[in-house]
């Protein structure tokens, strides 16, 4: 499945989404398998929107992720990437841009690949809209299919879990397939 | 001991205020060198290098005498930081030999030997690896080996560079020693050549206690050495509780990139100290003496341990790019705290996490990009309050039992159909600080919500309330219901209501 090969050692992974779609939970799925496996994970957080209790009720391994918060500069949060891109050690550098993507150079999103191939780095990057183009190897868009709420009635007591599509968008050296899959995540 | 005879050796450098002052500038080796003291006119030279006194310089000459003895002779002010951070790396060095060493003097240290046979050697390879030990902390040592701290420290002194003298050769090998080869306290040396004494053999040979009634104390000490004889205990020196090194300037620094070489030094000194004693910094505590009279310090604490200069001079240059000195700075010390080094094991099946000194360096460049107070791995605070958690340093290397974990987290239930799979928990996306919204109500369920992009949002469906609450025993309590809102355009929020202050906010986002 597409969720099991979103972790590309070496290379970006472009994961995009209106809110509510499910994009988030997607990036900590990644942050989680990482960590499971003992790596060693960063998260530039650009408008400082990460919660730690939901990210730790799903599994991830606090003491390992590197949380950079940059309050809002998005440029700081490039220039946080680009140095984390190039220490080598982390499994997985994420980048959530937020819903007000900064703008990317493709000077500076080519530079960033090659930053994260020479030092063997996993690059995820979140945002609302794409901004690595043609230097990101996979790109991911999330679409939310449907919710589902517990309780009996017309008054549902809780949110049960969300429903959300994965298509991909861009995949280097192959077509986009448009092909759908779907994933739960529960409440 | 050999065969139930004590070994021990004395480590002497000689010529201590020169070397001490060689080690802060090793080119200084390469040129006669005389370390002074005293203001002009009267500027005396206390102690010369070899090339020094291979060119005749003496202590105790005149700046201007030593100058036309050696026309190309380097004089330098007697530093007393120099040799303290001389002498204690001294005995740093001898201390990774033997845990069992003396503090006799500056540049002379007695190291105990015992036991120490069967891990390194014989005598001579001991007193090879003691003199290269000195040579790691930047120190040129002679190293002479005995029964006894006298006779080792007459054999440190004339001699070879190396000198063993033989378990039960102690009396015949100082013998033949002259007593102009050693120093005596003043006056004695004047009495031995009135008494016609030419060699320690002829002192040995004077009955102790006529000697002890002409000479006193310094007589009594000075017959004992020419026996061999060790009169007073062993004193094992212990470990200083601080590592500091230090360096005076002879001109004020204005520029952070003129400090750069000055720093490198007191770092490579310092870590090589602490490498001869299997220690890595924590910590770094810099002091700058500055031309205004005052001081400044700062303490720069390591993400992890290091034990390489080079990273530990680009975090100090970045510490002063960011908060530069106030003034010219005349004087550098910098003391480290220290951690015993520990063999990081690499687990088998998991990668190996980022390097010591590189996640040092990005940390710190992190650090400097979005404050010190945004980079660190998150805690979750024991507490219901929502959104309690903390920032502590990022430690990869910490021993981890949930990465070994095969659990999986919770999922819950949710109806999937055949081709959907249950990923995982949904998570949030915090609103910090949280957005005051107004909430028009139906029948006690939230309906439309104001306060977003759009001016009246539509509430779809909502699911609560989830009552909570803590800390009403304490001056800040809390308490609210939480409510789970999907509005018209798609979103879908964490709605609550405060209970004691009777307003509504949008919390987080599920994403």
């Amino acid at each position: 499945m597409l969720l099991d090969r979103l972790l590309r050692q070496g290379a970006i992974t472009e994961v995009i989404g209106s809110l509510s779609s499910g994009r988030t939970s997607l990036l900590t799925h990644c942050l989680r398998e990482a960590t499971r496996r003992g790596g060693a994970v960063a998260l530039i957080d650009a408008d400082h929107v990460f919660d730690p209790v939901s990210a730790a009720a799903a599994g991830v391994d606090l003491r390992r992720l590197l949380w950079v918060r940059c309050e809002g500069r998005r440029q700081d949060a490039l220039k946080a990437a680009d140095l984390l891109a190039r220490c080598p050690g982390f499994a997985v550098v994420a980048l959530d841009v937020g819903d007000s993507p900064p703008r990317l150079s493709v000077a500076a999103a080519f530079r960033l690949r090659l930053a994260a191939r020479r030092s063997g780095v996993a690059l995820v990057v979140v945002g609302s809209r794409r901004i690595v183009g043609g230097a990101a190897a996979l790109s991911v868009r999330t679409r939310r299919e449907r919710l589902a709420w517990a309780g009996r009635g017309n008054t549902p007591r809780r949110l049960a879990g969300m429903c959300t599509g994965l298509q991909l968008v861009r995949k280097q050296g192959a077509p986009s397939s448009g092909v759908l899959e779907r994933v739960w995540w529960t409440v | 001991m050999v065969d139930g005879v004590s070994r021990l050796a004395c480590v002497l450098v000689e010529g201590f205020a020169a070397a001490a002052l060689e080690r802060c500038e090793p080119a200084l080796r390469e040129r006669p060198l005389a370390a002074v003291l005293g203001a002009p006119p009267a500027t005396r030279v206390v102690e010369a290098n070899a090339r020094g006194r291979a060119e005749g310089i003496r202590p105790g000459l005149s700046d201007a005498e030593a100058v036309v003895r050696c026309p190309t002779l380097v004089r330098r002010p007697v530093s007393a930081e120099a040799e303290a951070a001389a002498h204690h790396a001294l005995l740093d060095a001898c201390l990774a030999v033997s845990p069992r060493i003396e503090d006799v003097a500056p540049g002379c240290v007695h190291v105990d030997l015992a036991g120490l046979t069967r891990l390194f050697g014989d005598d001579e390879t001991l007193a090879r690896r003691l003199r290269r030990q000195a040579r790691v902390v930047g120190l040129e040592a002679r190293v002479g080996i005995a029964a006894t701290r006298a006779a080792a420290g007459v054999a440190a002194r004339v001699g070879p560079g190396l000198h063993v003298i033989a378990p039960g050769g102690e009396r015949a090998a100082l013998a033949a020693v002259p007593l102009a080869a050693l120093e005596w306290p003043e006056g004695v040396s004047a009495t031995f050549r009135r008494w016609g004494l030419a060699t320690l053999g002829d002192l040995a040979a004077l009955p102790r206690d006529g000697v002890g009634a002409r000479l006193g104390k310094s007589g009594l000490a000075a017959h004992d050495l020419a026996c061999g004889i060790d009169r007073g205990p062993f004193r094992p020196w212990s470990q200083p509780p601080s590592w500091e090194e230090a360096q005076g300037l002879d001109w004020e620094i204005v520029t952070l990139p003129a400090l750069m070489p000055v720093l490198e030094r007191i770092l490579e000194r310092l870590c090589a100290r602490l490498a001869a004693a299997h220690m890595a910094v924590d910590a770094l505590d810099l002091r700058l003496a500055l031309a205004s009279g005052g001081h400044q310090a700062r303490t720069m604490a390591l993400a992890a341990p290091l034990t390489e200069a080079a990273p530990l001079v680009a975090l100090l240059a970045l510490e002063l790019e960011r908060q530069p000195p106030e003034a010219a700075i005349t004087g550098v010390s910098v003391s480290a705290r220290v951690l015993p080094r520990r063999a990081a094991l690499a687990q088998l099946w998991h990668p190996p996490p980022p390097a010591p000194r590189d996640l040092a360096a990005v940390l710190a460049r992190l650090a400097l990009l979005v404050g010190g107070a945004n980079v660190g791995a998150p805690i979750v605070l024991d507490s219901h309050r929502p959104d309690a958690y903390s920032l502590a340093p990022f430690d990869p290397t910490e021993p981890n039992g949930l990465a070994d974990s095969t659990d999986e987290p919770a999922t819950g239930t949710a109806a999937t159909e055949q081709d959907e799979r249950i990923a995982g928990p949904l998570v949030l996306r915090r609103l910090r600080p949280p957005r005051p919204v107004t909430v028009e109500t139906h029948e006690g369920r939230p309906a439309w919500l104001h306060g977003l992009s759009n001016d009246r949002a539509e509430v779809v469906t909502c699911a609560g309330p989830w009552r909570a609450s803590g800390q009403w025993w304490d001056i800040d309590p809390w308490a609210r219901d939480e409510w789970d809102i999907a509005l018209a355009d798609g979103t879908l929020w964490r709605l609550a209501h405060d209970r004691i202050t009777k307003s509504w906010h949008l919390d987080a986002l599920y994403d």
